[in-house]
């Protein structure tokens, strides 16, 4: 029984759909995720794909199916939520839940639950250091670092810990053959393969990422340090895991009896293996600090009298409470100026420059190195009427300069006069914010012009294609659109769209070619007659140099042909979902909107009960990955045959291909990505 | 990692692809089998498709050499790039094999 003051916790949780709801709800009721002393209420959300969680939603929790595949660790980085479990009855957390507690606060931290079996068959290390860069816990540049020390970490404590398998000396070919045999037995046994391990990661104030892996072996106490050093031993097959982790890390330290490896990372320090300098050369400097709005009356503003004599410090307190600033704080020395700076970020600082330990020159200087300060107004006051202590703290970075003795009148006139600017400053940039979040509104307009998983999957279906697609926007508003056109119950329209340059511009000619598609005049044209009437309509609306790439295709399942017409989009792909080979088809013809009478060629290529096709937006192949190159054509063709034969027509194709795109493309891409794949499938003819 | 493997003139050269890591056991082994079957002088470990390689992945181009020293074969490891590349070098690979660009 509740009681009315009680504070009641709601909690949204994932859970794939393929689970059996009871097995989820035992597991939530067990205390494995959150501490069951709080009195929550629960909702469940269920989905099929990692795609049916909307981005704008928070989960508290994702439930991930028992043997995670591929595709929901993808959601580590599609989902909205920060603590990933694998639902197994198998698994018995025992201490090591719950996994989110007072203690471990979800804010600013990711944790990840798996069996032993499931973790062991996934690039854990890559999605989990993937997930931690497109959330903005760590940096581009020190990523590699991190996966690379997150590999051996987490290997170590999957390999050594929950499977006890020993790996030490040096191995010949027969006692590997022998391991590996073991490792399998191992993981098919519930003692070992069930064993949990949990990859959790926090981020300190000072910066430090702190990643921890847990396990539930039987634990493994290091080594002496001074053994471990030489990470290139050559007695050993595989023994370079912990040096290798000592040297990529700021430190490392292990704890429940050597069952718990901790991580920290300096994210300022050089690392060892750094990002590929191409790569890091274009990332945009999205890094900016956004700075919380704080829109004070100046009267509340935090003032900050640097002075060494108590009297001075006293006038100045006087004039200022006379005048309503309540808000002071006081430094006697230099020294102690910086130190109060960075206790109470005052909106003003009034500096004596003469004084002990550090002058006020060096306040100055030291004050304006730290760029959080950097626009700070600062106003000496000094007894010095010659020009050269005047030129001098002004280069040093001082605001303004009043002279000693001081007039009551003139401090107060300076002091209102900076703090208002100031409070400009920062209304300019709460507005900044402000178009920000109107731009989100606008942004989340543009994503509901793509159909959502449900309607392209279930449009699938009818189709007999398994339809896969992910989209993501860029930094800014963008121009990326795709859908589906039922024609009748033997053919699907498809469409993708991409409006030249991004920003609002582009994101408003979005909606405008949506509402022409949507209307009476496309029906049953021909794709080439399709793009040539759109053509002409968007020739009369956009402005002169604005343009749209875009291709309309129809897949017939009767006639068993894909045609198609391309007004200069990227080459779609077509493949053989048996053979896992591809190719690409050609894409060229004029941009929409660039001549009034543009003519499109229809192009037929056959698709049958084994054929794919995958069309996507420039973003796919223009963004700088981490080798600093572009994702070429060979590769994707490679890329899509390797996974498309591993995973046959159970796979999402193009879900999978984004989800290995953005492993190496940096978190925030310059320009929108959108791709969309259609794969002959047979589903059971009963749903 | 998955891998293809080709011989010519006395020389095997295995080309592989993907991440090389822990998990690779199998699909290794199979390599060095096919590896044996061609029973050539020189060996050649052509990694410039490799994206990423963890300590278990050194461990086993050292099973690898290994195996070239027991068939007085010469073990060349071709291409290595990025991450894979810098490993390499942590480790000291370059005493250890023949390392090409």
């Amino acid at each position: 029984m509740a009681a009315g003051g009680e504070t009641r916790v709601n909690h949204t949780v994932a859970v794939a759909q393929s689970l059996v709801q009871d097995d989820v709800k035992n597991m939530l009721a067990s205390g494995a995720i959150w501490d069951q002393t709080e009195n929550t209420s629960v909702k469940l959300a269920i989905g099929e794909t990692p795609e049916d969680f909307p981005h704008s939603k928070h989960y508290t929790a994702c439930v991930l199916p028992s043997e995670v595949s591929r595709e929901w660790l993808g959601g580590l980085i599609r989902i909205n939520c920060d603590t990933f479990v694998e639902c197994s009855s198998a698994i018995d957390l025992a201490d090591l839940a719950p996994l989110i507690s007072a203690k471990n606060a979800p804010k600013n931290a990711l944790s990840l639950c798996l069996s032993t079996r499931s973790a062991y068959l996934l690039p854990i290390a890559r999605k989990f250091v993937t997930a931690l860069r497109h959330r903005g816990m760590i940096g581009e540049n020190i990523a590699p670092t991190i996966e690379m020390a997150v590999q051996e970490a987490f290997a170590n404590s999957l390999i050594h810990g929950n499977l006890e398998l020993d790996t030490s000396g040096h191995l010949s070919m027969n006692s590997f053959t022998e391991l590996g045999e073991e490792t399998q037995r191992r993981l098919a046994s519930t003692q070992y393969g069930a064993r949990a391990i949990v990859l959790t990661a926090r981020k300190r104030r000072n910066g430090h990422v702190i990643i921890s892996i847990l396990d539930q072996g039987k634990g493994f106490t290091p080594p002496d340090e001074k053994a471990t050093k030489d990470i290139a031993g050559r007695k050993t097959t595989f023994g370079r895991g912990l040096p290798l982790i000592r040297s990529l890390c700021h430190s490392v330290s292990f704890s429940r009896g050597g069952r718990t490896i901790e991580l920290e990372f300096d994210q300022n320090k050089a690392e060892l293996l750094p990002a590929d300098p191409a790569f890091l050369a274009n990332l945009d400097d999205g890094s900016r600090q956004k700075n919380e709005a704080d829109l004070r009356n100046p009267q509340n503003a935090t003032i900050l009298i640097a002075d060494d004599t108590m009297l001075s410090r006293e006038i100045i307190a006087s004039y200022l409470r006379a005048d309503g600033f309540t808000n002071l704080v006081f430094a006697k020395d230099g020294e102690d100026a910086l130190e109060q700076t960075k206790l109470h970020s005052p909106d003003l600082i009034i500096l004596d420059i003469i004084m002990p330990k550090l002058d006020g020159y060096a306040v100055c200087k030291a004050i304006r190195a730290n760029p959080e300060y950097a626009e700070t107004p600062i106003i000496a006051q000094t007894a010095l009427e010659e020009n050269e202590g005047r030129t001098r703290i002004f280069d040093d970075g001082a605001t303004d300069l009043i002279l000693k003795p001081l007039n009551k009148a003139e401090l107060i006139a300076r002091t209102k006069i900076h703090l208002e600017n100031r409070l400009l400053v920062k209304q300019l940039q709460a507005y900044q914010e402000r178009t920000q979040s109107e731009l989100e509104l606008a942004r989340n307009m543009q994503e509901n012009l793509n159909p959502t998983p449900e309607l392209y999957r279930g449009t699938g279906i009818d189709y007999g294609l398994r339809i896969s697609a992910t989209f993501q926007m860029s930094s800014e508003l963008g121009g990326d659109m795709w859908g589906l056109v039922p024609i009748d119950t033997q053919r699907l329209g498809v469409y993708i769209v991409d409006f030249a340059g991004h920003g609002l511009g582009a994101a408003l000619n979005t909606f405008r070619l949506h509402s022409l598609i949507w209307s009476e005049q496309l029906r049953d044209r021909n794709p080439s007659e399709y793009l040539e009437v759109l053509n002409r309509h968007l020739k009369g609306l956009l402005p002169v140099g604005q343009y749209a790439t875009m291709l309309y295709g129809i897949i017939d399942r009767h006639e068993n042909i894909f045609t198609y017409a391309s007004a200069a989009c990227t080459s779609p792909v077509l493949g053989n979902s048996s053979t896992g080979e591809a190719r690409y088809l050609d894409g060229s013809g004029v941009p929409l909107g660039v001549i009034r009478n543009a003519s499109y060629e229809n192009r037929e290529v056959p698709f049958d009960k084994n054929s794919f096709l995958l069309l996507y937006s420039d973003a796919l192949i223009e963004t700088t990955l981490d080798n600093g190159k572009f994702l070429s054509e060979e590769k994707l063709l490679s890329m899509l045959s390797e996974t498309i034969l591993e995973g046959g027509n159970e796979i999402d194709l193009a879900a999978q291909i984004a989800d290995q795109f953005m492993d190496r493309a940096p978190a925030q891409l310059a320009d929108d990505f959108t791709i969309v794949s259609l794969q002959s499938a047979s589903f059971p003819s009963a749903i | 990692m998955n891998y293809k493997a080709e011989f010519a003139d006395g020389t095997t050269t295995v080309e592989l692809n993907g991440r090389f890591t822990f998990g690779d056991h199998s699909s290794f082994r199979k390599l060095i089998e096919e590896i044996r079957a061609h029973k050539s002088r020189t060996h050649v470990l052509d990694i410039s498709g490799v994206e990423f390689i963890d300590s278990a992945g050194l461990g086993m181009l050292l099973l690898a050499r290994d195996e070239g020293e027991k068939s007085h074969a010469t073990v060349v490891i071709r291409g290595a790039q990025g991450q894979v590349k810098r490993m390499l070098e942590v480790a000291r690979f370059d005493t250890l094999f023949t390392l090409e660009d």
